[in-house]
């Protein structure tokens, strides 16, 4: 009689265990699917600067099912900061979409690493609709894993109205024109600067555009891959973003300020005139202009590049730099690779330009670029002597993430330049 | 296994049986040919396939969700991984030597210290005194009950973003300082690294500080009222009461609650994160173990790192709790545990 219930038990536990697997395998699929000719392709995308963005792609898939009507495109859109933790988990459960949006540098390496990726056979065609600079950054090992749709040179946006009124004619080229210019922006009473500490990077970029300045073009690269950072230009680097703290350039309470969440964020501070400038990428004016109070795109909004640090090793016409790229997982099919090379067309780029305020990738495209930040961003990408890209991108997020943190604990008073370098010498001892 | 092990086994339990059963019965069961006794273990299979109806499905969720994710934490803590494919990189202890060396995880084990200490010593006295309180027989007894307890049943994310929004440099809070004449008060409330911790511990005895007062509330009521009348008959006085009667015999609630928030405070995660967001807490001075794993194994990339500062936090908590149960609980304890045990 134990026996039976001993039994019992088991097929109670083994009931339950089935249960719970099944359950667990429930949500595979999402791949492609070519039996019978239909193919759908998935595409996950953080396109959340309004409705244009999500219009654009909708629109792009109709088309290119009218040219391929056996191909259904379908799309997952997904909150910025949720989008890499979700790649990450289907990519190791095998239900990863086709194409996704890649971030690039240590994380796409390591998604080489486990096989998860395709290298992209890409035609004569889209190599110049591309171009050669662009696709070197997402090349592994002479393979490209993945499509960049854009470039987003690095600057500082400010509001012309907000210069004009503090008596600024024009945009700083060096360090002490731009404090003289913080002073100015002072006097009228607005934040010289809006900077979104909160989230870590914002005010890193500070950090990273200094190190280019102060770093030669050798010695940025060479240490983006042994990542030992001796060279004395990485504590010079934090030298000047402290003696520029020193003209308190930023809002009041820039530490628990956010990037682009909400009217109080730095770049709701800059639609908003309560700040006259914010370094940031070419993503930000699609951000400020959701957060305008009418929502519409800021008419004053200007571009300069970031100034000239005198004695430094690096060119100052040098520009920092990142992109949004899409790469395709190891089983997606072959028409997902048709879609991305579909989607960096001049037509398509025009209209990808058009919908998120951005600078495309593909020249030809480029002259559809009218508003006038983007004007000023293009011609300083275009003669910058050599392009970097974002240092937390480049030296993957481990060591971009400490170094983050060391910067904004550095403009919170605690620590100093020679923190960050020790810093992101032992984060790069964890990964 | 065999039919005369399940026999022996049953006959233990038969034995066991008759010794709880007590009388009822007990010199029937001594002969276990007679039908009572066959019918009595049919009884007690019945009971033990009940026993793994019911509790199965609990068991199976504990393994699959507790006990399996622990032992995947430890294995993947011996590894250098970034969390894509298999991990393959073995780094032996590397890992812990690693989390050991850090001066920022002795920074949050500080912090984490400073909030247990703190939330046992604000919170205690602090409930303990409204308890008393509160069970007076005074007016809008139950709205005020209510009102103390309504914070703790508000989600962590909305007050996290209640208080952010009202703390910052420019926000209500310092607004309402100004107004009031008070001024020279207004600080940076949450990114002045001086000031931020305290200003958490404030937010966080806020809002556990209903759960401490119902709590001790529910301990109020379970004491006899004879005690209190018999003290007064002989001519205590009320804090004399309190102080010889109440607080005693109050003694397992409050050593309850010191476990649960002894635990809390250990695992603080969701007001950090939601006030501080995933990167300044370090800076302003509030990170917590939780927070520290989570940027340095999720956010960073490293999950072999991560999951070794699970397995360290995940220690950390037991060593805790057994000391806890075994130095303050025992008292408590004993009843539950013997009855079990013999």
């Amino acid at each position: 009689m134990t026996r039976k219930t001993r039994s019992a038990t088991a097929v109670a536990i083994g009931l339950g265990i089935t249960l719970a697997v099944s359950g667990c395998a429930g949500g595979s699929g999402g791949g492609s699917d070519s039996s019978g000719g239909k193919v759908t392709v998935t595409f996950w995308e953080n396109a959340t600067n309004g409705p244009d963005g999500l219009n654009y792609f909708k629109s792009a898939a109709k088309q290119f099912e009218a040219l391929h009507p056996n191909v259904t495109i379908q799309y997952q859109t997904i909150q910025n900061e949720d989008l890499d933790g979700k790649v990450q988990t289907a990519l190791n459960a095998n239900s990863a979409p086709d194409i996704f949006l890649q971030r690039g540098g240590g994380k796409m390496q390591a998604e080489v690493d486990a096989g998860q990726l395709q290298a992209l056979n890409l035609t004569a065609t889209d190599k110049t609709n591309v171009g050669a600079s662009a696709l070197s950054s997402e090349t592994i090992d002479n393979q490209v894993y993945a499509l960049p749709f854009d470039t987003q040179p690095e600057g500082i946006y400010y509001s012309k109205t907000l210069f004009q009124q503090a008596g600024i004619t024009a945009t700083p080229t060096t360090m002490d024109e731009l404090e003289a210019d913080v002073a100015k922006l002072k006097a009228i009473h607005v934040a010289p600067i809006a900077v979104g500490a909160k989230d870590a990077w914002p005010a890193a970029h500070w950090y990273y555009n200094f190190a280019l300045r102060e770093c030669s073009q050798s010695a940025m690269t060479s240490t983006a891959t042994s990542l030992k950072f001796t060279d004395p230009c990485w504590t010079k680097a934090g030298d000047d973003l402290s003696s520029f703290l020193k003209v308190s350039p930023f809002q009041n309470g820039f530490l628990t300020t956010a990037a682009q969440q909400g009217a109080g964020s730095s770049a709701g501070m800059l639609a908003n005139h309560k700040a006259a400038m914010e370094l940031m990428g070419s993503w930000d004016p699609g951000v400020i202009s959701s957060l305008t109070p009418d929502q519409k795109p800021l008419p004053d909004l200007g571009w300069f590049p970031f100034p000239a640090v005198a004695g430094g090793q690096g060119d100052p016409s040098a520009i920092m730099g990142g992109s949004d790229a899409y790469s395709l997982t190891k089983n997606a099919p072959k028409e997902a690779l048709e879609f991305l090379e579909f989607l960096v067309t001049k037509d398509q780029q025009e209209a990808y330009a058009k919908a998120f305020q951005s600078i495309p990738v593909n020249q030809a495209a480029q002259s559809i670029i009218t508003e006038p930040y983007n004007v000023s961003a293009l011609q300083a990408a275009n003669k910058a002597a050599y392009s970097m890209q974002y240092l937390d991108t480049q030296l993957g997020q481990n060591v971009g993430n400490a170094m983050n943190t060391a910067v904004v604990n550095m403009m919170a008073g605690k620590g100093g330049a020679a923190d960050i370098v020790s810093a992101s010498n032992a984060a790069a001892a964890k990964g | 296994m065999s039919e005369t092990l399940g026999t022996d086994t049953a006959a233990g339990r038969q034995s066991q049986g008759t010794a709880r059963v007590g009388g009822a019965g007990g010199s029937a069961a001594t002969s276990p040919a007679s039908p009572r006794a066959a019918a009595r273990r049919r009884g007690r299979a019945r009971m033990r396939l009940e026993i793994a109806v019911l509790s199965g499905p609990a068991i199976i969720m504990f393994l699959a969700f507790v006990i399996f994710p622990v032992a995947v934490a430890a294995y993947y803590g011996f590894y250098r991984w970034h969390g894509y494919g298999a991990a393959t990189d073995w780094v032996g202890l590397n890992n812990y030597k690693l989390i050991f060396t850090d001066p920022a995880f002795q920074q949050v084990l500080w912090h984490n210290l400073l909030i247990v200490v703190l939330s046992l010593l604000v919170q205690g006295p602090f409930a303990i005194v409204l308890a008393l309180l509160l069970n007076q027989k005074i007016r809008g007894r139950s709205i005020i009950r209510v009102l103390i307890f309504v914070p703790y049943v508000i989600s962590e994310v909305i007050v996290g973003t209640g208080w952010s929004l009202m703390l910052q440099a420019n926000g209500a809070f310092n607004d309402l300082l100004g107004h009031l004449g008070l001024g020279f008060l207004q600080a940076d409330w949450l990114a002045d690294p001086k000031l931020a911790i305290w200003t958490l511990i404030a937010i966080i005895s806020w809002k556990y500080i209903g759960f401490a007062v119902i709590l001790m509330l529910a301990g109020l009521q379970s004491i006899p009222d004879e005690l209190f009348e018999a003290a007064a008959i002989d001519g205590a006085s009320y804090w004399q009461i309190q102080r010889r009667i109440t607080l005693p015999l109050l003694g397992p609630t409050i050593r309850i609650w010191g476990f649960l928030s002894i635990i809390g405070s250990l695992q603080l995660f969701d007001l950090v994160y939601i006030i501080w967001g995933q990167y300044i807490s370090g800076t302003a001075g509030t990170s917590t173990m939780a927070i520290y794993m989570v940027a340095q194994g999720r956010d960073a990339g490293n999950y072999g790192y991560g999951s070794a500062v699970a397995v360290v936090m995940f220690l950390i908590s037991l060593i805790v709790a057994l000391i806890y149960q075994r130095f303050v609980l025992r008292r408590d304890l004993r009843g539950a545990v013997t009855e079990g045990a013999i």
